[in-house]
């Protein structure tokens, strides 16, 4: 028997638990718990948007020890059962002790190794490169291709597609299943022709269910159980039956999982201070519960519809210094950009906001999203370099650097990030013959990264 | 518009989302004689308008939006209970819902809350909604209008289901306007869909859904 709970026990639960209504849940638990919680450990009003990176390290472990109590008071709700899922201290130290510390993902010499990290760790943060935007089909071969050509991504996830040999994929349906199994074909053959067969992959994007994934992962054919099975559920801290199947193939094929859960700033949990509660106690659960390899700590923030704000970044920093100086946990810095391929203001979002995530302590960050992620072909493979190059760089830098990096970057963004320029998709900022960006694009990508060198971050000079 | 002071414990209790003493404050006041459609008029609206606006400053977040409408709703029970003659005044119903496939929410809940904060009743259904699904909610409300979200292109062809649903039938399609959001939603998917209107965000929602109200 392994050491950690019985998770089929803990599955149960969700037909045994407390009776709660989702209502109750969302209005009344999670806000009420958090708010409690805020008040009894005095974290109200922490946030300080002057210093986007906290330095305060004290602070980060007071904030684990309110996201450790959240998570015991709280548990996650189960939307299909409406009853609540409790884990008891005794499971939740067993499981977090259990979790993993390293993960080699993919196989061979183009494998990558996850390792947990604490503030200004040295290992790099590692990329896995993009997140998931709608690609069209006749795209999605050559930008994948030169995505994983991208010497500094480490890991292939990818933009989800629309349609299949033409058809509309459409969610639940014997469509989905049939393109889960085929984009396994389509990713796999990106990674071959870009001459990295063993690169890791994030599977699958495309999936929007089980069905997408159940059809892929550990299949023979589909993708590799040394790849990074992604499972992502609804926040706040809310899970359904659709998420535990993909969490019980994961286990039953023996695979490695990704889990996340973006704790929402202006959601349930309130303020930024609230969000970072609510994402400790949700990454804290998570190995409880479902037990993945890596995962967890997210921040996003409902009303810039990003996370690169101030208040964002912030909460971000600390979420991921409260789980790395506390635990062995291997976080998951989620950045989301809103400025789209082309912009300088695209870069200027990664450069602050991953860097954040790097030097804070996260071990794995997928990005980039560009234009949001609203666009459909709105990414490009010269921001994942970019995204990539800043994640590896920034990693060692001192926290207090790093928040002077970052003060320095957001005013070359911060006034439209609630309106911003959604840039060019992919077929316009790249030349489809050569497969090369534009020159305006290149151009663009010099500059930006010739000054986040001069302001500190230790990138290689192109 | 300042509110009387005598409307201060109601108004009290629908910031605090307490139900109970919403209720019991509205009960008072109705003893005292005031008439029901000012409590409505002088006290509920404006208060709601200031939660909303609160909201929209990020001063209150999401939860209290969300009870100070239920508080609302306890307390029209009440005023209904007691005038039954009386039509309490809403602004429209509508019912909303993430479509099938999808469970992204958060939006969704914002607009739905935003909805209510302007006068509307809403009837919330959750995610990954069945098509049917909200056709019959909406013929068993009376509903004026559906509300359709989705943040995921691979659930957008569900709207069109929902809104080829209501305009294939002869008693729907007269009945309920169809209004649509989410990150990929754009002009695009309106004439994709068929759809009578869209929103980019939550403010957009009530202009939109006001705007297809007074189109009746
Ligand atoms: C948070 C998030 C999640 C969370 C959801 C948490 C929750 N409780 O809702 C989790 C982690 C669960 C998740 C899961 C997935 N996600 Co997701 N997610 C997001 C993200 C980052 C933000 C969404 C959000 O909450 N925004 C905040 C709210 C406030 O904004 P909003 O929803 O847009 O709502 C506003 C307006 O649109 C409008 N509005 C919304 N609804 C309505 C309705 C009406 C009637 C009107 C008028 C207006 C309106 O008003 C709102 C308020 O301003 C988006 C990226 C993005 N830019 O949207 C991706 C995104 C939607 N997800 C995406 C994907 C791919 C997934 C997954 C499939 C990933 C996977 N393989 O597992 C799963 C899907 C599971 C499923 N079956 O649904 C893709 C979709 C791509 C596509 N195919 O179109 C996106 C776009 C990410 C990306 N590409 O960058 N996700």
């Amino acid at each position: 028997m392994e050491n950690k709970p019985d998770i089929l026990e803990i599955l149960t639960r969700t037909q045994t638990g407390e009776y709660c209504t989702q209502k109750e849940w969302d209005t009344k638990r999670i806000p009420g718990t958090i708010r409690n919680i805020l008040k009894e450990h005095d974290l109200a009003g922490a946030c300080d948007p002057d210093n986007p990176v906290n330095t305060d390290m004290e602070l980060a472990d007071k904030f684990y020890a309110a996201g450790y109590q959240a998570a015991l008071e709280l548990g996650f709700h189960c939307t299909d059962t409406e009853r609540i899922i409790s884990v008891t201290q005794g499971e939740l130290d067993l499981a977090v002790e259990a979790a993993p510390s390293e993960l080699l993902v993919g196989e061979g010499q183009h494998a990558t190794l996850l390792k947990s990290r604490t503030p200004s760790d040295p290992y790099p943060m590692k990329t896995a490169c993009t997140l998931g935007i709608a690609v069209s089909e006749e795209y999605w071969p050559a930008m994948h291709y030169l995505i994983a050509r991208e010497p500094e991504v480490d890991l292939l996830n990818g933009g989800s597609l629309i349609t299949i040999r033409g058809k509309e994929v459409l969610s639940s349906t014997p469509i989905e299943t049939f393109m889960g199994y085929e984009h396994a074909q389509m990713h796999k053959e990106a990674r071959r022709k870009a001459g990295r067969p063993g690169m890791g992959a994030i599977v699958s994007i495309s999936a929007v269910t089980e069905y997408g994934m159940l059809s892929s992962y550990g299949a023979k054919g589909g993708y590799s159980t040394k790849d990074l099975a992604l499972v992502l559920f609804p926040s706040e801290m809310k899970i359904d039956y659709r998420t535990l199947h993909k969490v019980v193939q994961v286990h039953n094929v023996g695979g490695a999982m990704k889990a996340d859960s973006p704790a929402m700033i202006g959601g349930m949990p309130g303020p930024p201070e609230g969000a970072v509660i609510s994402s400790i106690a949700c990454a804290l659960l998570q190995y409880t519960i479902l037990q993945p390899q890596t995962g967890g700590g997210e921040v996003y923030d409902v009303r810039t519809l990003s996370n690169v704000n101030r208040e964002a970044l912030w909460a971000q920093s600390l979420s991921m210094q409260a789980l790395g100086r506390n635990t062995h946990l291997m976080t998951h810095p989620c950045m989301n950009q809103v400025s789209g391929p082309g912009t300088e203001k695209l870069l200027w979002e990664i450069a602050a906001s991953v860097a954040v995530g790097a030097v804070a302590g996260g071990t794995l960050s997928t990005g980039p999203r560009s234009a949001g992620g609203k666009l459909t072909d709105h990414i490009t493979p010269l921001e994942c370099r970019f995204m990539s190059e800043i994640s590896h760089a920034a990693s060692g830098m001192a926290l207090e650097d790093v928040n002077e990096f970052v003060k320095a970057a957001l005013p070359h963004y911060e006034d439209t990030i609630k309106e911003p320029d959604l840039g060019l998709p992919f077929q316009k900022a790249y030349n489809l013959d050569t497969l090369e960006p534009i020159p305006e694009w290149q151009a663009i990508y010099h500059k930006v990264k010739d000054e986040c060198i001069d302001l500190g971050v230790p990138l290689n000079p192109w | 518009m300042a509110i009387d002071p005598k409307y201060s414990e109601l108004v009290t209790n629908i910031e605090n989302g307490d139900e109970d003493g919403g209720i019991e404050a509205a009960k008072g006041l109705l003893e005292s004689g005031v008439d029901p459609l000012d409590i409505v008029q002088d006290a509920i609206m404006p208060c709601l308008k200031e939660i909303g606006d609160r909201f929209a400053r990020m001063e209150v977040f999401l939860p209290e939006m969300m009870l100070a409408a239920d508080v609302v709703k306890g307390v029209q029970d009440v005023l209904r209970e007691r005038f039954s003659a009386i039509e309490v005044a809403s602004e429209g119903r509508v019912v909303i819902g993430t479509v099938f496939g999808d469970i992204h929410d958060i939006g969704k809940n914002i607009v739905a809350a935003v909805l209510e904060a302007n006068g509307y009743e809403v009837h919330n259904l959750g995610v990954n909604v069945d098509p049917k699904d909200f056709i019959k909610k909406a013929r068993e409300v009376d509903a004026d209008l559906i509300g359709l979200s989705s943040l995921m292109t691979t659930s957008i062809p569900y709207m069109r289901d929902v809104i080829d649903l209501v305009k294939e039938s002869e008693v729907d399609r007269d009945r309920f306007k169809l209004i649509i959001g989410g990150g990929p939603v754009s002009e695009e998917t309106v004439e994709l869909t068929g759809a009578d209107g869209w929103g980019e965000n939550a403010a957009d929602a009530v202009d939109a859904v006001r705007a297809l109200m007074e189109s009746g």
